[in-house]
């Protein structure tokens, strides 16, 4: 686990590194795919898996509350 | 140690905000949402397995679910939107039917499903949200509020979120904190509730009408006192562009929950206890006992790659663990093909995998003198991977119309799920989206008089 967040503080650090895109660039960023969200018709999928799974959360996904017990 | 590091990180995510690159200059100001949205969606959801929770560990997992949507989202002006979102839940399960598994036709089974009012119910679910947006739109913050309701569980919940852009937009943070406030109207086995808390009411129990084989049928049982359930969580989110065709992002949620954490209608069966019978069905020995508190821990990456004007590569990875003894492994990859004229496919694989949860044995395996115990396999150390294949259609330009709504977009997606635990489950989705037309409303044309 402390190493887990070793590495993520060192990709943070490593981020502020990164070339700043300008927005006229960004037009393949802005394309609806690119979105880093799950698409709306995805909730479903991540109820069940939230449902029939012990994990959850760090998916953009509810992280409690609500039954999910049948 | 943990709490340390966890605090460098928060500090350091903080310092990265102070010694950003400003960015406030003047800029057009675009409305946050340009009309009202509305999406009709609808998943249809089933599966199946022989390990049910209900029974202990063995019988029929087969349950339907079916769950229209609609989500509606109202620009307020130009800053704020506005969105509802409802769903109602329509299931049957064979595995809950079984908490009384003797009032069917048939011989008690618990691989079989009774016809008795436990085998379905109604969730239902609203949730609101308010959004506002900064002037310069690199400041965002909203706030939530939900209720869900079903026959023996209820949840309210209140959350919000801070999101926060900066280095020319090429990074985002958003912290997030929710609290959700739910009970239990606790349902116990039909053949425990004469036994609860001794009073062992023999003559009001249908299982006098019943004929018991095997030991004599006489459980100590203890229903719980505490029906409450409350789930802390928080969170945050580091979203950064890497390149003109890259970004990824770090998530991180801490949940921690206490109150009654065990689902009061699953059986567990000892190995120490002689077993009677109805039928087929061993009468329980004693329901699920779990600890009154759980604290979770998820850090997940997403990073998304743009391969070209036809192909986005989709990438996931979590590691989650929990003090329960739970940790597990998920990893997704999603390939947005688009084929032309307004059409994508979606196919996509995941992988997910998790180690037992530290009170988990299958049927009959707990010990009566075990402090806590379950044989709900959702809680066993599996693997599962998950098939799936999507298309959507998007009209940019919203040419077909109902009424003064304009199509925006429609979405069919199939996944197919399955556990090396035997579980096997598959889930249909479709999505529709409208967005209000201003010039069938004439807004565009008063606006500009």
């Amino acid at each position: 686990m402390k190493k887990t967040f070793i590495i993520l503080g060192v990709l943070i650090t490593s981020f502020s590194s990164c070339t700043v895109v300008k927005e006229y660039q960004k037009v393949n960023l802005n394309d609806p795919d690119m979105e880093l969200s799950s698409r709306k018709i995805d909730r479903f999928e991540t109820n069940f898996q939230g449902y029939r799974e012990a994990a959850s959360g760090a998916n953009g996904g509810k992280t409690g509350g609500g039954c999910g017990c049948n | 140690m943990r709490n340390q590091i966890l605090l460098s990180l928060i500090a350091l995510l903080i310092s990265q905000i102070t010694i950003a690159q400003s960015d406030t200059t003047d800029v057009y100001k675009k409305r946050v949402l340009a009309s009202n949205e509305i999406d009709f969606m609808y998943s249809y959801y089933t599966q199946d397995g022989n390990k049910a929770a209900v029974s202990g560990g063995i019988g029929t997992e087969k349950l339907t679910d079916a769950v229209p949507t609609i989500i509606i989202a109202i620009p307020i002006n130009d800053d704020d939107v506005l969105t509802i979102d409802a769903a109602v839940s329509a299931y049957t399960s064979a595995s809950s039917s079984n908490i009384n598994p003797f009032d069917g036709k048939q011989s008690a089974d618990p691989f079989l499903a009774t016809s008795g009012a436990s085998g379905s119910d109604t969730w239902v679910n609203v949730n609101g949200s308010y959004s506002h947006s900064s002037d310069d739109r690199n400041k965002i913050w909203s706030a939530k509020a939900s209720i869900a309701t079903e026959y023996d569980y209820f949840s309210a919940g209140v959350g919000g979120t801070y999101t926060q852009l900066f280095n020319k937009k090429n990074t985002e943070i958003t912290a997030k904190a929710n609290i959700f406030i739910d009970s239990w109207t606790t349902i116990y086995p039909i053949e425990l509730r004469p036994f609860e808390n001794n009073r062992n009411e023999r003559g009001i129990t249908a299982l006098n009408y019943r004929v018991i084989s095997g030991a004599l049928y006489s459980p100590t049982f203890d229903g719980f006192t505490n029906t409450g359930r409350n789930s802390y969580s928080a969170g945050l989110t580091l979203i950064q562009i890497l390149s003109k065709k890259m970004q990824g992002a770090i998530l991180v949620d801490l949940v921690y929950q206490q109150g009654l954490l065990s689902t009061p209608f699953q059986r567990v069966y000892f190995s120490d206890v002689d077993s009677s019978f109805i039928g087929n069905f061993r009468l329980a020995d004693d329901i699920e006992r779990l600890p009154g508190s759980r604290f979770k821990t998820a850090l997940g990456g997403r990073l998304n790659y743009y391969v070209n004007e036809h192909i986005v590569l989709k990438t996931f990875y979590r590691f989650y663990n929990d003090d329960w003894g739970v940790a597990s492994h998920t990893v997704s990859l999603d390939v947005p093909i688009k084929i032309g004229k307004g059409f994508t496919l979606y196919p996509g694989f995941r992988f997910y995998n998790q180690s037992a949860a530290s009170y988990f044995a299958p049927y009959a395996k707990h010990l009566s003198t075990d402090e806590f115990y379950t044989s709900d396999f959702d809680l066993s150390e599996y693997n599962s991977k998950q098939y799936s294949f999507g298309i959507s259609y998007t009209d940019l330009f919203t040419k077909k119309h109902i009424m003064r709504y304009g199509l925006k977009s429609i979405d069919l997606k199939y996944s197919m799920y399955e556990r090396n635990t035997g579980l096997k489950a598959s889930l249909i989705s479709f999505g529709v989206k409208f967005v209000l037309d201003k010039k069938k409303t004439g807004l565009i044309e008063s606006q500009s008089e």
